[in-house]
């Protein structure tokens, strides 16, 4: 078991006081907004002791104001009005720690991007709100706990649940960081679905030969454990301190699980190929309609020879390849998936995949005619466009059919061809055009693999789309909602190997940040319970969708034994829907209590600064401190 | 000032899509009125049912709820959000509050028109409510 955090109340017994900051941004700010008025305004607020302006903030005397003003002045809180908390959010926790002050008895008033730069032609109207948001500020920060990181121990070992491309880079930049590895491998050798192309654009290597440079280092590794024919049945604990349980189905029955300790989980489970409905476009209903992997299958096995391009026994002399088959599908166009809905999505790798295919036949069979249907061409990687060029000089056809009108096969019977492809094409304004056609390969898309087994163990985030989902693919890429657990490739949406093995990258770099020192420090913003108001009904646990974050428990507490919420700060991801039911508001996210949200409503609301209630919060700091969580699950 | 600057909106923000969506307006210096006000959560499914209620009893003439929406990055919270705006929307109702003075809606970190195109009809809304 986890020991389970630490939180009193401990008076401080000083008094609240306030400094307030506005900085002029250069004159980002202060050529709209009054910084001076609005320091001046803020310095009628009760619980404020300095209020003042300045050029920039950020710089270092603009520091060197706050923690003077901290050392001589006795400020123990701040409030700084500037510009993003995006940007120097850090830079001024900073300073208040090298002052001696807990960094997180500070709040930020963001009145550049969301006041002065969209308030331009309304000076006063903007100077009125920075007056109001920076009071808000205050009335939060007067009711601030002082907070501490989480300090969590750390397994300095990692499990990759997926040995395709993604998983094998991850593993091999996981162990040459000197962590250990656990490549958990569902099939029966590594390699993917990479193992299955012949060659790969846009470096023209082959397929098997990746595969095989990757698993030769996998292998040669000493701090990698490959456990193939597995898969993951237990994921128990929390990020530092995962315990994993690795499930061998072709082991000895008392040997087949091997439980596993990690600090951290990569993921690379990959993706399936969509497999198209009966019938669309002919596929099921004639060996003539095949797709775009199948047809890469047979390119491979096929000699170039006189008798030319033959699939499935067949002679292939005009070949139409279809786009976006199981892709950017439209409701009411397409047929749903099992969910009900549509793919909507773009698979990405698609056309440059078929691009590269037409161009192997064009090289090695240059008597076959081909016909390229598409919506629109998205080769959007480097030198992808080139396959396109290249096909288009090489004789290939296109044809822009619309959205929603797709392509129609029909077989024929003891004519020239297999058949005929019917298409209305956007380029030629809209001509309905009749391609006889001895094979139509559809380029079919990515869809997510059923991995619902593994995603229901820690319940983890799914998009839209039915991939796995990033937190933010510009702020938080490859980690999940679950702190430790972290996504490498084609699992978290359509992407080529090259993107895959870079997402792997980045998700290894990430794990090894993470497992660099013996203790993790993590965002003190997690659910906090007072047990003073905790009155054990356990309406919270029924909103928390994240199994062992919180718990009720029976704890001591004035002699007598009384049950109540328990947080597990390691696995409590702060989203605070725990304290949206709370009535006697027990229990609270650190750092964003509701106490303060009502608090900044009363200022924003309020006419007068002045008027606003001088608050001793609690009479004290509140110190919400955790023990380091040493244990394993 | 116009009478659209003089009612106070409360914009909720989400700390991973909408809090920089409004970043992103600012960057790019569009203009809208300053009689709003974001604050910035973790998540919008923190608030209870009571804080909208008592933010439109303390004076505030709208709401706009700016979720991530299905790209919330917390497993299950949207869904719960958005029953609790149809929990408060029927309050609102029972205590004779223009339910259009509360929006759900999703931005993302680059959703500029839509984050003006909400406060634009959160304005119209309350204006022309307050005018019948």
């Amino acid at each position: 078991m986890t020991e389970t955090n630490t939180s009193a109340l401990e008076p401080s017994g000083d008094p609240v006081r306030v400094g307030v900051y506005v900085c002029h941004c250069g004159g980002n700010i202060s050529d709209v907004i009054d910084t001076k008025a609005v320091a001046a305004a803020l310095a009628a607020h009760p619980n404020v002791a300095v209020s003042n302006d300045y050029m920039f903030m950020c710089s270092d005397p603009g520091q060197a104001l706050i923690i003077d003003d901290i050392k001589a002045n006795h400020i123990n809180r701040v409030v700084v009005a500037a510009c993003s908390p995006t940007l120097h959010e850090i830079t001024f926790r900073k300073a208040l720690q090298r002052a001696g002050l807990n960094p997180y008895l500070f709040e930020y008033v963001n009145i550049r991007e969301q006041a002065s730069w969209v308030h331009k032609g309304d000076h006063e109207g903007a100077t009125r709100k920075a007056v109001r948001l920076v009071a808000a500020g205050v009335e939060k920060v007067v009711r601030q706990d002082e907070l501490f990181p989480i300090k969590v121990g750390v397994e300095p070992h990692v499990v990759v649940v997926g040995g395709g491309v993604a998983g094998m880079s991850a593993a091999v930049a996981l162990a040459g960081r000197g962590l250990g590895v656990t490549l958990v491998e569902k099939g029966v050798a590594l390699g993917g679905r990479v193992a299955d192309l012949d060659r790969v654009y846009p470096t023209e290597e082959r397929g098997a030969d990746l595969v095989q440079d990757l698993t030769r280092q996998v292998e040669g590794h000493s701090r990698i454990d490959v456990r193939l024919g597995s898969e993951v049945v237990g994921l128990d604990g929390h990020v530092g301190k995962f315990a994993v349980t690795v499930r061998t189905s072709s082991a000895a029955p008392d040997d087949q699980d091997h439980l596993v300790r990690a600090g951290a989980v990569v993921i690379a489970t990959g993706f399936d190929h969509y497999k198209p409905a009966q019938g669309e476009h002919g596929f099921g209903e004639s060996p003539a309609v095949v797709t775009l992997p199948d047809f890469q299958a047979a390119l491979r096995q096929c000699p170039a020879s006189r008798r030319g391009l033959q699939v499935n026994g067949r002679p292939a002399r005009s070949v139409a390849f279809i786009h976006c088959v199981g892709s950017r599908q439209i409701d009411g166009v397409h047929a749903p998936q099992a969910d009900g809905k549509v793919n909507d999505y773009c698979s990405r790798t698609c056309c440059t995949a078929t691009l590269h295919t037409i161009r192997q036949v064009q090289s090695r069979f240059p008597d076959v005619d081909v016909y390229d249907l598409h919506k629109d061409i998205r080769t959007y990687g480097r030198g992808h466009e080139a396959y396109y060029e290249d096909a288009s000089r090489a004789g290939a056809l296109f044809f822009r059919f619309p959205d929603e009108e797709p392509p129609t096969f029909a077989a024929s019977t003891g004519g020239e061809y297999a058949g005929t492809v019917t298409t209305r094409d956007i380029l030629t304004w809209g001509e309905e055009l009749e391609i006889p056609v001895d094979l139509v390969v559809l380029a079919t898309g990515m869809v997510p693999r059923d991995i619902a087994s593994l995603i229901d163990l820690r319940k983890l985030p799914v998009g839209a789309d039915r991939f796995l989902q990033e937190v933010h693919p510009k702020l938080r890429p490859v980690e999940t909602g679950v702190a430790g657990i972290l996504l490498a490739g084609a699992c978290q949406g359509p992407m080529d190997i090259n993107e895959a093995c870079t997402a792997a990258q980045t998700a290894a770099v990430k794990a090894a940040i993470l497992l660099a020192n013996p203790t993790i420090e993590l965002d003190p913003f997690v659910a906090v319970v007072d047990g003073e108001r905790c009155d054990g009904c356990g309406k919270c646990l029924a909103e928390c969708e994240y199994v062992g974050a919180l718990t009720m428990a029976d704890v001591e507490q004035a002699g007598a034994t009384v049950r109540h919420a328990v947080v597990n700060p390691a696995m409590c991801v702060g989203c605070g829907a725990c304290a949206a039911v709370c009535s006697p508001r027990a229990i609270n996210v650190a750092g964003w209590t509701l106490d303060q949200f009502d608090a900044m409503v009363d200022a924003i609301i309020a006419e007068d600064v002045g008027a606003l209630a001088h608050t001793e919060c609690r009479a004290g700091v509140r110190h919400i401190e955790f023990a380091v969580i040493s244990g394993g699950n | 000032m116009s009478p659209e600057d003089d009612l106070k909106i409360l914009i909720i923000t989400t700390m991973i899509s909408s809090y920089p969506g409004a970043n992103t307006v600012g960057q790019a210096r569009l203009q809208y009125s300053p009689g709003t006000f974001i604050v910035r959560v973790p998540d919008p499914v923190m608030l209870p049912e009571e804080f909208y209620l008592d933010s439109f009893a303390k004076g505030i003439d709208g709401i706009i709820i700016m979720s991530s929406g299905s790209d919330c990055p917390y497993e299950g919270a949207y869904p719960r959000l958005s029953k609790r705006a149809g929990r408060v929307y029927a309050r609102m109702k029972e205590q004779g509050i223009d339910t259009s003075r509360l929006k759900l809606t999703t931005i993302c970190t680059v959703c500029k028109a839509a984050f003006l195109k909400e406060i634009r009809e959160m304005q119209q809304n309350i204006l022309k409510a307050k005018a019948a």
